[in-house]
Formats: structure tokens, sequence, C-alpha cells
């Protein structure tokens, strides 16, 4: 821990620390371009100079090039430093457009601030400057080269941290051009981070072009609603539209950057079909009209038949806030205890991972720590996609990954792959913990092993499970697993709050059994919260609804069980509202809400300027936090203090009412319940004569919010089945052709795909929504049947 | 004419090359078998460190010295590299060297990589020096048909694979870690030091660098001696001889084997044959194109590292470049800063924008649109990229802008008084 001095003033910092970050501990403001926390210091823009006056190192140093030691003296004020930092400027506008006026990044311009912060004001160079001719990136990013100032991050960004291939840094001298070899749609799934570390306007969000000044947008740290991980994220707003998404910092989840999904799925809370009014049997009406004629509705419903004919049906999309009222209100009310999550494979997988983690909890930073990684039915890229990132950071510092899984697992960096049978898993887990693999062939055998022996001989190794595929019964034996090697673990779930809603289940009753009572005609009103039984529910909901005399829908986006509520009340979408997520490692993060929700402008202003009439009234203000809702059900006042204290009594949620969004959060203590037992439906099979058909999910165009983002829909896939090559031939079938997949209640067209990293004999496909795949439960087995062709559908 | 001691150029006769037989003949590969049969390693590098030999590169390290801080006796896998990116405008000596006399690198490199305890040498090699490489392709295949190369040498257990790497071609290889990235296959931006090659090299394992002519000596002096080495320089504390390169307006440019320490005027005058066409000697590079300009005061100067150092320009890699009287330093000046400023990678700010800036300026007084503001700019861009970029690149780079600045600042006030060069085109 050497103690160092800058400016005169006296700092103590942890070992390995380089002076440009001892001096930002000290709040001192050095230019600089090159370093970049999460990608160090290079010593390329040389900005950051500093004078050693006294000490080991002495003379003009580039601070971010120097680790702090004991007993070094250094002035940041030194007129050399302030003379080199003016000319490193002045050197690096020699070429600069000076184009702020019409340039995205004006106002949050790195470059504007150091240009002044480093005293270069006056142009000196009168020569020509070097123009390039932009490229088309695709979708997300677009390129205004003539802005670079060659600070290399978006390379180190691109290349090294992300690892991607397509993008990189070509030319020499002052001519060097940072794009793809040729114009192209950027392939990484993480390209939207040029956008964050690009210090000026050179990549800049095409999705939020010519939109909003940084002065005027709204912006709130929040967490990312698109999957399980918690990644922090800043949404920001103008003109009531949700405008874009920027990574937010939190060095134990995400670090500094998000994927594509996060940052270009926002769209949903600005879809034109989204009903930002209460309406009752499809007719709009007033929240207190609603609200009453829900009271008088419901009362009857419990006079006739009881408390116990109201279900209640929670969401892993909905805050911890919103979660905790729900259950005080079928406590309050003796209603059936709350499900927060319909999807009763992945329920059961939460509650059993939320009972068990405890001390084998990793959060994405130990993974980027690990080294050794076992990875089993976890496709990261696909469901969780920065936990791509940690897995590469742990690989490019000498981690081996090990990744078990029946599909084409794609990984930003190196790590074997065996493919395996979705059955096989469960006996891989168990084989890891005894070292025995006699179900497996022989080459697997020594493949197995050699993970086994790794993971004993590891000093950090982390178990990765993908909830998804390993269901409960695969989720439970890498618990078992995970405490007996002595390892970490790490299981990605369904949704942003699976992990909050499993903690509150306790060991309440599962899907299954509210369908049944609800088939039974023992439920007579559901009130679904930020759910859609009729989407993520078992087939025979349909049916189950159907009985219903009373369904009541509160949501933000229109869903299957929306169009068929009786009243429907809308909620606030993630970044509207403030509220709390429990990310998959036990992790409370708390967001806040960045905008009030409202009819954009740019939906009634016809292309317009903003209206100059002023009305207290928001068009389409009338959304409200689930969470407000409950609370005026339940009488209580709209405020987060008593909802935190109330769950602060249950000692899981320690600390929750202190923390802030932005935050790196606090993990729960305790554990969980374990769910009711239930018929183990782990190992999959498909009967004799059919095919297995896994269901999974896919980067874009599965997640159910993001889906609905016109931003995404250049880079949804296409509805495709995928199957090894061997398969393909045994069936006669062949790449891209189009096929005809039949299962019990669906039949749909699709295009084969030919997948030769895949296990044979399997059919995997997207969960793609608005395709009839998106009703097949995801992770089990569906048995099918494939033919060529597809004409007579 | 040449009665200096000829030890590197022993064998060289001009448009011939000396392979295994002639080279065996007059003998080549004696100092490799009394290294490897009667000397160990950590007596060949005592020897290299005794001799006082300095790098030839440019830089001139001490080459002993460099050597010790290799981990020898480590049993890691290590490298060495072989620097042949003579790239350097005014520099061709390692060309003379591979064209006459190929055998004498390979001896050098067996006996350095034995010394250095390292079983892959790699040598890089300019891009566009093809006839060398393939001398380079031949003395290998010679030198492992003569049981000099590949496994077990000559009895000692001990395997060494010689391993010849053309460039893509770009003078930043020449830096030495730039080149590792470079061996490497990915994109040769110098590298940071620390960590050094000696720790951390190429492919992260400790390498040694050294230049051609440098590995050259080594058999010499393990023959030799170190005494024997140190009287061929004739100058208090100059060692051995160097290949000095004559370019530029002399009568005769070409590559001289001459002790270390040899006075510039002779090197001028007896060797290059004197200032052509009768003109005065205005100005010269002393050692290629990143040493700062010496003038006629100068010429009674040792070339030798230590008395150049003193006049603030250096002994780099004694190519001398000659500019007569009727010679524009603004122009050429302008010209070397050209060179440097396209030849830059493009990592850091003063190098890839400074010298670009810099050759704006020029071109502007050059060009006679230039003002006396220009002049203190050209001055506080040289303060300010000296010592300030990322590798040595542009800090050469500076180094004939220095000697403009210190010699010849008249010439840049006559440019913006006039209006014009004072020189014509």
């Amino acid at each position: 821990m050497p103690t160092l001095t800058i400016d005169n003033k006296s700092i103590t910092v942890p070992d390995g620390t380089n002076v440009l970050e001892a001096a930002q501990r000290l709040g001192i403001v050095i230019p600089h371009f090159c370093y970049h926390e999460a990608l160090g210091a290079v010593g390329a823009c040389r900005l950051c100079a500093m004078m050693f006056e006294e000490g080991p190192v002495k003379g003009l140093q580039m601070a971010c090039m120097v680790t702090a030691q004991d007993g070094m003296q250094i002035s940041t004020l030194h007129p050399e430093a302030q003379e080199l930092r003016s000319h490193v400027i002045e050197w690096m506008m020699l070429n600069h457009p000076h184009d702020c006026p019409v340039c995205d990044e004006g106002g949050e311009c790195q470059l504007q601030d150091m240009t002044i912060a480093g005293g270069h004001g006056r142009r000196r160079y009168a020569g020509k400057k070097r123009t390039w001719i932009n490229q088309d990136l695709g979708p997300f990013v677009v390129q205004e080269m003539n802005r670079c100032i060659q600070c290399y991050r978006c390379v180190r960004t691109y290349q090294d941290y992300c690892g991607g291939d397509d993008f990189g840094v070509m030319g020499s001298r002052n001519r060097l051009f940072f794009g793809r070899f040729q114009p192209g749609k950027l392939e990484s799934p993480f390209s939207g981070n040029l956008v964050d570390v690009c210090p000026t306007g050179v990549f800049t969000d095409k999705t939020f072009r010519f939109k909003t000044r940084y002065w005027d947008i709204e912006e709130a740290p929040a967490v990312c609603p698109h999957c399980s991980l918690g990644c922090t994220v800043i949404p920001g707003a103008r003109y009531r539209e949700l405008q874009r998404v920027r990574a937010g910092v939190n060095r134990q989840t995400n670090g500094f950057f998000i994927c594509d999904r996060s940052r270009f799925g926002y769209g949903y809370a600005n879809h034109r079909e989204r009903i930002r009014q209460p309406n009752c049997q499809g007719a709009a009406t007033s929240w207190r009209e609603a609200l009453e004629h829900l009271k008088e509705r419901l009362g009857k419903v419990v006079n006739e038949y009881g408390p116990l004919s109201v279900a209640i049906v929670g969401s892993p999309r909905s805050s911890l806030e919103c979660q905790a009222l729900l259950r005080e209100w079928t406590r309050e009310h003796g209603y059936r205890p709350p499900l927060f999550e319909i999807d009763n494979r992945r329920d059961r997988t939460a509650r059993i991972l939320a009972a068990g983690l405890g001390k084998q909890a990793r959060s994405m930073a130990e993974i980027a720590d690990s080294d050794c990684l076992v990875m089993l039915g976890s496709d990261p890229l696909n469901e969780a996609p920065l936990l791509a990132l940690a897995i590469r950071q742990a690989v490019r510092n000498g981690c081996h990954v090990t990744c078990l899984d029946p599909r084409a697992v794609k990984l930003p960096c190196a790590a074997s792959h065996l493919p395996v049978q979705p059955e096989q898993l469960l006996p891989a887990i168990n084989g890891l913990v005894a070292n025995r693999f006699e179900e497996f062939e022989r080459q697997d055998q020594l493949f197995l092993e050699g993970a086994a022996e790794r993971l004993g001989r590891a000093e950090r190794p982390v178990l990765v499970g993908g909830g998804d595929l390993l269901g409960p019964e695969g989720t439970e034996a890498l618990l078992k697993a995970a405490r007996s090697l002595n390892a970490g673990l790490f299981v990605t779930l369904g949704g942003p709050n699976s992990y909050g809603g499993a903690l509150l289940s306790e060991d309440g009753p599962d899907s299954e059994e509210m369908i049944e009572a609800a088939l039974e005609g023992e439920i007579k009103a559901l009130f679904c919260i930020e759910a859609d039984p009729l989407t993520e529910g078992p087939a025979r909901s349909a049916r189950a609804l159907g009985q219903l005399e009373l369904l009541v829908v509160c949501d933000h986006m229109v869903n299957r069980t929306a169009r068929s509520a009786d009243i429907f009340l809308p909620t606030t979408a993630p970044p509207e509202a403030a509220g709390t997520y429990i990310n998959n490692e036990g992790r409370m993060l708390p967001f806040g809400g960045a905008y009030a929700p409202g009819l954009p402008l740019r939906d009634i202003g016809e292309g317009g300027h903003p209206p100059r009439t002023f009305s207290n009234i928001t068009t389409g203000g009338e959304p409200r936090p689930a969470w407000a809702i409950l609370a005026t059900l339940l009488q209580r006042p709209l405020d987060f203090d008593s909802i935190h204290h109330g769950l602060e009594s249950d000692p899981h949620f320690a600390g929750l009412g202190l923390l802030s969004p932005g935050g790196e959060g606090r993990r729960v203590t305790d554990a969980g319940m374990l769910p009711p037992a239930a018929q183990p439906e782990f190992p999959h099979s498909a009967p004799e004569g059919s095919l297995p058909l896994l269901v999974v999910e896919a980067l874009f165009g599965t997640e159910p919010l993001s889906s609905l983002s016109p931003a995404l829909e250049p880079v949804i896939p296409e509805a495709a089945v995928q199957l090894h090559p061997t398969t393909a031939a045994r069936l006669g079938i062949s790449d891209g052709e189009t096929v005809s997949l039949r299962t019990e209640l669906e039949h749909l067209r699709l295009t084969a795909r030919t997948e030769a990293e895949m296990v044979p004999g399997l059919l995997v496909a997207y969960r793609l929504r608005g395709t009839p795949l998106e009703l097949l439960p995801v992770g089990k087995i569906t048995p099918c049947l494939l033919e060529k062709g597809g004409n007579d559908a | 004419m040449n009665d200096y001691p000829q030890i590197l150029f022993k064998n060289r006769v001009v448009g011939e090359t000396a392979f295994i037989d002639r080279f065996r003949a007059n003998g080549g590969y004696q100092g490799l078998e009394k290294g490897l049969r009667e000397m160990t390693p950590q007596e060949i590098t005592a020897t290299v460190k005794a001799s006082g030999l300095r790098g030839r590169g440019g830089a001139g390290f001490p080459t002993g010295v460099k050597w010790s801080f290799f981990p020898a006796d480590q049993p890691v896998e290590k490298f060495l590299v072989i620097n042949g990116d003579e790239m350097e405008p005014g520099t061709y000596k390692d060309r003379q060297l591979l064209l006459a006399d190929p055998h004498q690198l390979i001896e050098g490199v067996i006996l350095s990589a034995f010394a250095l305890q390292v079983s892959h040498a790699y040598i890089f090699i300019r891009y566009a020096y093809e006839e060398c490489s393939r001398n380079l392709e031949q003395a290998i295949a010679e030198a492992k048909e003569a049981g000099y190369l590949g496994r077990d040498i000559l009895g000692t257990g001990w395997d060494l694979e010689i391993h010849l790497h053309r460039s893509a071609g770009r003078y930043i290889l020449g830096e030495e870690t730039a080149q590792l990235n470079g061996i490497e296959g990915v994109r040769p931006n110098p590298r940071s030091k620390p960590p050094f090659p000696a720790a951390k090299g190429l492919w992260g394992k400790p390498t040694n660098v050294n230049n051609i002519e440098t590995i050259a000596c080594i058999p010499h002096i393990i023959t030799g001696g170190p005494g024997w080495f140190i009287n061929l320089g004739i100058t208090q504390g100059g060692v051995g001889t160097k290949l000095f390169g004559l370019s530029g307006h002399l009568n005769r440019t070409e590559c001289f084997e001459l002790p270390v320490g040899i006075p510039l005027r002779e090197v001028v005058e007896t060797f290059g044959g004197g200032v052509r066409n009768g003109k005065g000697f205005k100005a010269c590079l002393p050692g290629g194109a990143s040493t700062p300009f010496l003038t006629a005061q100068h010429l009674d100067t040792p070339m030798d590292f230590e008395p150049l150092e003193q006049l603030d320009s250096r002994f780099g890699t004694a190519g001398v470049t000659v500019f007569d009287e009727t010679t524009c330093m603004v122009g050429a000046t302008l010209n070397l800063i050209r060179f440097f400023a396209r030849e830059s990678c493009g990592w850091c700010t003063p190098c890839r924008d400074g010298l670009s800036f810099v050759q704006w300026i020029l071109e502007e007084i050059e060009a006679g649109r230039g003002n006396r503001d220009q002049i203190a700019m050209l001055k506080d861009q040289k303060k300010n990229i000296t010592g300030r970029s990322f590798c040595a690149l542009a800090e050469g780079a500076m180094g004939p802008l220095d000697g403009l600045l210190r010699h010849f600042e008249q010439e840049l006030e006559d440019h913006v008084k006039l209006g014009r060069c004072p020189f014509g085109d």
C-alpha cells in the first residue's frame, strides 16, 4: 500500500494502482483518452503527463504508465506537464473537423472537455485536414471517422475486451482508420459499447441520432430488465420517449459494458400499441372507475366463492417492491399465495437456487477472476450476454473454460466444448463430483475426466449453469456439486427479478398446482401482474383461464393475456419508475425512474415542434407503477420506505433500504425456501418415433420486452430449426431448406440450419416472439415431427 | 586504400558472396568450435562483456550487459531475435555484410544463442533485402548440413533452430518490441517497457534482440579475445571496428569497415573521396537519419559514441550522409521528417500527429509561406516531442530538426525573410 503525494495531497493506494488512478482518487482531474479503467493503461495518447519531482521515478512521465510507489512527489500543475498537455490536444485536434454543432456527442464529449482542460484554445495548423469516407456499420452504430483522435479505445474494447474480430485498426501514421475491412453490420453483440467508449463522436448511437443533447436528456441509473444478470444501465428519455440506453458502471456485475440487446432493446417503452389507459372489457376508463369496478367484481367473487378463489400471478419482470406488496395483499385478504413465475420449470429452478446458493454465490467480477470455469447447459451469448464477457476476461487471465451443452455454444474466447444430450447434463454434473463418467462414451469420458481434474486443481473454480436447460433437478445437482467441490456457482435465471420472486414464493405452491386448481374451477378470479400466462404458461393455461369469472391484468406491454383481460390496468415500464431487482447471484440492485410515463410527443406532435400549449395533464401519463396500484388497493402510503421496512423485517433483505440506484448492490443473506416436492422432469426424453425439440432463448427476438423494440428488428434471427449434419442427412434435409415442424399443438414452417458443433439427434429452435415458437416451453424437450418441405402447412 | 584491419569484411569481395567453403577456408566457424567446445555459456557472455562491444543497431547499448540481464540459466522457453530491419535512410551496412558473408552472422547467432541458452533464434530481415534473405537461407541450410545447426550441436546436447522472418516492410519494425509483435503476426505497434523483452518478449517469453552487425562481431571476439577486440578501436574507450555506410554528396559512396574512433574528416576525405564536384562540406548526418547534423567545424571529431554525444549528436549506425554547401538544410530536414512522419506507426500522439505537424511547418517555411512564429513553433514542437513519445521513433525524428535548429537557424530565418528557398528548388 504505497503512499504518495500528488499536488501536495497525500494518498495511500492499493499495490499496483497507477498514478493516474491515484490522482483520480484524490479528485484531481487529469485529461486522458487512452486510459480506461476496464481497458487499462497503454500510454498511447500521452495526455496524462505529470512531473515526478521526488521519489523513485523522476521527470515528466505519463501517469497511467507509472505504478504508484512510496515517496513519490508529483505535480500535475508543473508548467512542463501543462505545456505538453496543451500540445497533445493541439496535435489531436489538427485533423478534427470542429463539427460539434452537428455532432451527437456534443455536450457529453470527452474531447470537448479535455480540449478545454488541456489548454488548447487557438488553431495554429492551417493545412488541409485528413478526411475519410465513412462505413455503414449496420443498424446500431454510426461512424464519423473524421472526428477520430486515435485513442484506440474502440479497438481495445471491441477486439481485446469483447473478443470481436470484424472491427479493428487499419493504416498507420496519421491515417489510422478504425472500422471494418468492408462496410457492413458490426458482428459483435457488444458493438454498442463503441458508442460509450469513444471519447468523441466517431461512434454514436444510430437509434439516438439527432434526437437530444445531453443536457436535455432525463437519465437515472437503472438495472437492465432484459435478463437475469442485473447489469447497470442508464436509460435516457426526452419528450416522454425513451431514446437511448447507455452502460452504467457496476464493478460487481457488468463492469463498464452492456450488450446490444440491453442498449438497443428499449423500444418496448415507446411501443405504439402500448395501452396507456385503464380499461374495463376493452373500454377505456378512469383509474377511479377501474379500481371501483375491480373492487366490486372482486368482492362478488370473494363473497360467492371465498377468498381462496382469488389467485395472483406475479412476474420476474416486476420489482421486488411490487412482488412484496403482492404477497402482503394475498395475506391480508386470505387469497391464494402468489406465484412469481408462471413457467413452472423456471419457477422451481429459481426457488431451488435461491434456497441453496448461500456461500457458493459468485458475481460476474468473480467469474472474470476465476481460474477454472465449467459451464453446464449455459449459452451466455444467447441467454445472458454479459456473462460471456466475464468469461472472456477470465480466459484472458489464463482461465480454462469447459462447456457442456447440446447447443453449438459460441463464446468470444477459447473454450473446450463437448456437445452432450440435454439428459446427459445431470450425469455429467454428478460425474464431476465423483469423477466417474461411466454413462459416457470413452472419448467423452476422457474429456470429462480432464474437466474434473482441472476443477479439482483450480483455486477459484466456478460452475456456470443455464437455469433453462438445467431445470430444477439439474440446478439442485449443480448446487450440491458446487458445495462438495467447494466451487462457486453462477446460474442464469429467467428474468431480471426471478431471484426476488423465488425468495418471496418461499415454499408456496407452484404453477402446476394453480393451473390444476383453475381447471377444477376452484379459481374464479385471477390477477396477472406483469405476467402473461397465455404465452409463458403451460399449454392448458388457455383452458384454465377460460373458466375464470374475472381476469385482471396489470402490465405495460400488450400480450395474449392482456388482450383477454376483463380489467386492464396500465403499469409503468421499468425505466419509468423506481424499484429493486435481485439478480441471479442474489444481489439486490435498486433502480431509479428516469422519466414519467406519457405518450411520446413524437407520436402526438406529428413530427412538428413540441406543442407550446401547457397543461398539467400528461397525455398518456396514466400508467402507474405496479407496486403503487397494489399500495392503493392495500390503502398504503405511496412510498418505498414502508415497503422496504416491511421487507427488512425478513433477514434476507437486510440493508435493502440503504441501497441507492447505480451502486454495487448487496447480496441477500441466508437462503430461501425450497418449493414443494414435484415429479422430477429431468432427464428429458422424447417418445419413440418423434424427434426431441429443444426451444431456447436467443440474443435477439425471444426476450419479451426487447422483442418489441423496432431497433432490433434487423437483427432478429430467422425462424429456423438447427440440427446436426448427420441428423439432417438421416432425415434427407439439407442446409437452408424449408421444413415442416409439427408438435402436439403447433405446426410451423421453418428453415433448416445444419450446425456441426451441436449434439446429433436433437433439434434446437429459438423461442422467437410473434411466431408459434413462443408458445413452446423453454428448456424442455418437446416431441415433434420434422419433414422436408412444408407446403402443406 | 583501406589499411585498417578488416574483420567483418575479411571475406568481402564486392559482387560475390562467401558461402561455407570460402568462409571455412578463411577461418570461419572456428569461434563457434572454440565457444561450444571450450567455453561455458557464462564464459562467452563474460568475454562479450569484457570486450566492451556496444550494439551496432543505433542505440549503442553494451551487448554484454544486455546479455547479462537475460535469464540464460532459467529452464524456460526463450528466444534470440536478430534485428535485420535496416530501414533508416543512410544505413545499409547490414546489407553489405549479408551480401558478402552470411555465414559470419550464422556463426554469431549460434554462439550468441549458446551463450543465452536459447533453442530458437529468429532473424528478422528487411522486406527489401530479398537477396540477403536468400543468402541467409542458403547459409542456414549449409550450416545445418555441416552440423552447426539442429540437434545436439557439436556434442553439447544443445539444439538450435534458426528461423528467417521476412518483414512486411515498415520502419517501425526496427523497434525491438514492434519487431516482436511483427514476428508474432500482430500489428507492429511498440510494446510498453517494462516489461522488457528480456523478461517478457516474443510470445511472452524472455527474448534477446540484437543487431546483425553486433552478432557478427561475436565470433571474432571469441576467437581473438576481448583485449584484441578493444585494441581495434583507436580512441580511448572506443572498441572494435565499425561498418561505415557513406552516402550523399561524396565522390565515393561505399561501405567501409573502419576502426571505431576514426576522425570524421578521414572518413569523408580519405574514404569518401571528398565532397563531389569540388564543393565544400556543409553538414553530415553521422549515424543515420535520426542523428543530429554535424557541420564543418566538427570534422575532427572521432567517430565514436562518447565524442559524438558530447556534440549532442549520436554515433548511431555510422551511416554517414554528407551534404554539400549548396544543400538547403531546411529542405534536407523536411525530407527526413517526411520519412519519419510517414513511418510513424500511429500509436502515440506526439509521433503520429506531432511529426506531421512539424512536416507541415517545414513545408510552409520551405515554400516561402512561413513566418517567424513558425520558427518558434518548430522549437517548441521539438521540445515537446523529444522524450515524450511512446518509443524512440519520434525522438529520432527530432534528431535532424535539432541539428537544423542548432546549426542552421539562420537558413530558417532566410527562408522567412526572402519568402522563398534561398537555394532555389
